[in-house]
């Protein structure tokens, strides 16, 4: 079977897109190191961090950070470490007690790093506790239960909770709710932002989550990028307001005499009827038909027939194959 | 060594994995640790102004795979017996063979990590019950579970790798050995009831956070508080059905519980999560871009 024929089944729009936005974001990191001036709008949930680490410190009790329940390592775990980052040095000044609860080991070691980093540069290493990031439990509702405790026994002033939550966040934030801590909360999750919403003091909801490391730390690659994010953003919304009217006209005004037919996968006149939505150029683009043949044949070949196991075959029926 | 038993399902054909037992696989895992011990001796070695550029070359190759695998043309309908045929199609051959190979040696890194956390608890907890400080006996609690449910654990598991034990234990408790009795009560009978018991707070925490969330402290607590009440209404069988049948007996069916909610739920909630699927989808983007391609500063100061 041919190379790329993948992009038969997928399209080429996808790679197209990925392109364009890799691309969006590329250019204006580039652009914001070469000294471009450019300007980002300040989010009320951002500001409320320094408050709350400026709170726990009148009040003498630690702030609990809870990067999520990531089952490794990973893009959005590091963004809730990076903002915890911050979070450690402003506590660091203050000299602060934080406590980071990691339910994943690799969390917890990649933490432990970045935590310690940060007290080093505030020239605090020495006030650098290695026990006040903890591995708490691997399973979900063990290191809910966990948290929980830590929160209450430790009489948390603030807390933190960044990252992917599921079930267990409504726990944490009311837990913490319970002894009057102020928390900041933020979920790639989409099913938990609205517990997080009805039980935090403050939300970054969805991208800001991602935009808090460059409000914070004001580097031109974080900036960049996420003037590139918003670039996107505004071509995505003039592609869905261009598809709207695409798709309207084609609907409206198209009649289909001539129509692909699934079942027998061949193309054939149809009595004249209004065209579908999937019919429709834009619903093309971004719906690409899978191709049949293709399919077949990758279920057929996949299939561990007996003259396809590795050795069974002589060299001379294989190369006949 | 039937726990090694799965390294004969494995597809020897691949470039990164060998028959069992083969003078090729004891090579290659030979290798491998050469490999891994040249790394970790490399950024041991190399100054520390190094260290971030040669962590920033190892993620790259960490990540290209990852990068190809989507982007780059895979073969299609590969048989077992088929040889690539051209510098294209040998690349993505070796693409596609890499990606197991690399999710594996994640795992692999995985588990050693693993280790750092256990021992960290372990420390933690042990200092606290030598120390005595408060609250000693929950760290006691915890050394004497991880300690126990880890023993019945592997022992259990030993057993039922035993081709001859196994269905015996799968059978019913009567052919049960102490492990295997003691497995089940410290997972099925402790910790599963345990966590069952944890998930079910969530539903009185749900109705602490509604009503904090609901009460009319300004518009949007109120917009919040209006659309929660039908979304919950229209939900509510006993309320929603003599209700919609009432509106649509007068003519109103467009303005039916199930019809409202339906319209909030289609054209005020879709669009409002997609828009910020969009957004997450997005700083995803920018956030892996700026890892594999090392462009953040660690540490993020000023």
């Amino acid at each position: 079977m041919g190379i790329g024929a993948q992009y038969a089944d997928t399209g080429w729009f996808g790679v197209l897109f990925t392109a364009i936005v890799v691309g969006c974001i590329l250019f204006n990191i580039r652009r914001a190191k070469s000294g471009v001036d450019l300007h980002i709008r300040r989010i009320a949930g951002l500001n409320a961090i320094d408050e709350a680490v400026g709170r726990a410190t009148e009040m003498g009790r630690p702030v609990v950070m809870v990067p999520g329940l990531s089952d490794t390592i990973n893009a959005k775990s590091m963004q809730a470490l990076n903002i915890f980052q911050h979070v450690s040095r402003t506590a660091a000044k203050f000299a602060n007690p934080i406590l980071v609860c990691c339910y994943n080991a690799t969390i917890y070691a990649t933490a432990s790093e970045m935590i310690r980093d940060a007290y080093q540069q505030e020239g605090a290493g020495d006030k650098y506790d290695p026990d006040s990031v903890r591995f708490i439990s691997d399973r979900q509702f063990a290191f809910a239960a966990g948290v929980s405790g830590l929160i209450l026994r430790e009489k948390a002033a603030a807390a933190f909770f960044m990252g992917e939550f599921y079930a267990e966040s409504l726990i944490f934030a009311e837990t913490a709710n319970s002894i009057g801590a102020i928390q900041v909360a933020s979920s790639t999750e989409l099913t938990q932002i609205p517990f997080f919403v009805a039980a935090c003091d403050y939300v970054l909801i969805g991208d800001e989550f991602y935009a808090a490391g460059a409000y914070l730390t004001k580097q031109p690659v974080l900036i960049g990028s996420l003037i590139g994010q918003d670039w996107n953003k505004l071509l995505i919304a003039a592609f869905l307001v261009l598809a709207v009217i695409g798709n309207s006209i084609q609907m409206f005004g198209g009649k289909v005499t001539y129509a692909y037919s699934d079942d027998d996968e061949t193309w054939a006149t149809v009595p004249e009827r209004p065209m579908k939505k999937s019919e429709t150029f834009f619903g093309h683009l971004v719906n690409p038909k899978p191709d049949k043949k293709v399919q077949k044949e990758t279920i057929k070949r996949e299939k561990y027939a007996d003259k396809d196991k590795p050795g069974s075959l002589t060299p001379e029926e294989a190369a006949k194959l | 060594m039937n726990g090694l038993g799965f390294l004969a399902q494995l597809d020897p054909k691949s470039f990164f994995n060998a028959a069992p037992k083969s003078n090729e696989l004891y090579m290659k895992v030979g290798l491998g640790l050469f490999i891994g011990f040249a790394i970790i001796g490399i950024c041991l070695g190399a100054p520390v102004q190094m260290r971030n550029r040669i962590v920033g070359f190892f993620t790259f190759l960490a990540g290209l795979p990852y990068v190809l695998y989507t982007f780059f043309p895979l073969p299609i309908a590969r048989g077992k017996e088929d040889a690539p045929s051209g510098p294209v199609e040998n690349l993505s051959f070796i693409v596609k063979d890499s990606i197991g190979a690399i999710g594996d040696l994640g795992s692999i890194l995985a588990a050693f990590i693993l280790l750092l956390g256990v021992i960290s608890l372990f420390r933690y907890h042990l200092i606290k019950v030598a120390k005595q400080q408060k609250d000693w006996g929950y760290s006691v609690v915890l050394i004497v579970s991880l300690l126990s449910i880890s023993y019945f654990g592997y022992a259990d598991w030993l057993m039922r790798q035993d081709s001859k034990l196994s269905p015996l234990i799968e059978a019913g408790p009567e052919q049960w050995k102490f492990v295997n009795y003691g497995k089940d009560l410290l997972f099925d009978g402790m910790l599963q009831i345990m966590d069952g018991a944890m998930f079910s707070i969530i539903a009185f925490y749900i109705l602490s956070a509604a009503y904090r969330a609901f009460r009319l402290r300004s518009i949007e607590a109120t917009v919040l508080l209006f659309s929660a009440f039908i979304m919950m209404l229209s939900l509510l069988g006993g309320i929603s059905l003599p209700f919609d049948n009432f509106m649509n007996e007068h003519g109103l069916g467009m303005f039916t519980l199930k019809e409202i909610a339906g319209w909030m739920r289609v054209n005020l909630q879709g669009p409002a999560i997609r828009g910020i699927d969009f957004g997450v989808g997005l700083g995803l983007v920018a956030m892996g871009l700026r890892i594999w391609l090392n462009l953040e500063k660690t540490g993020g100061s000023n």
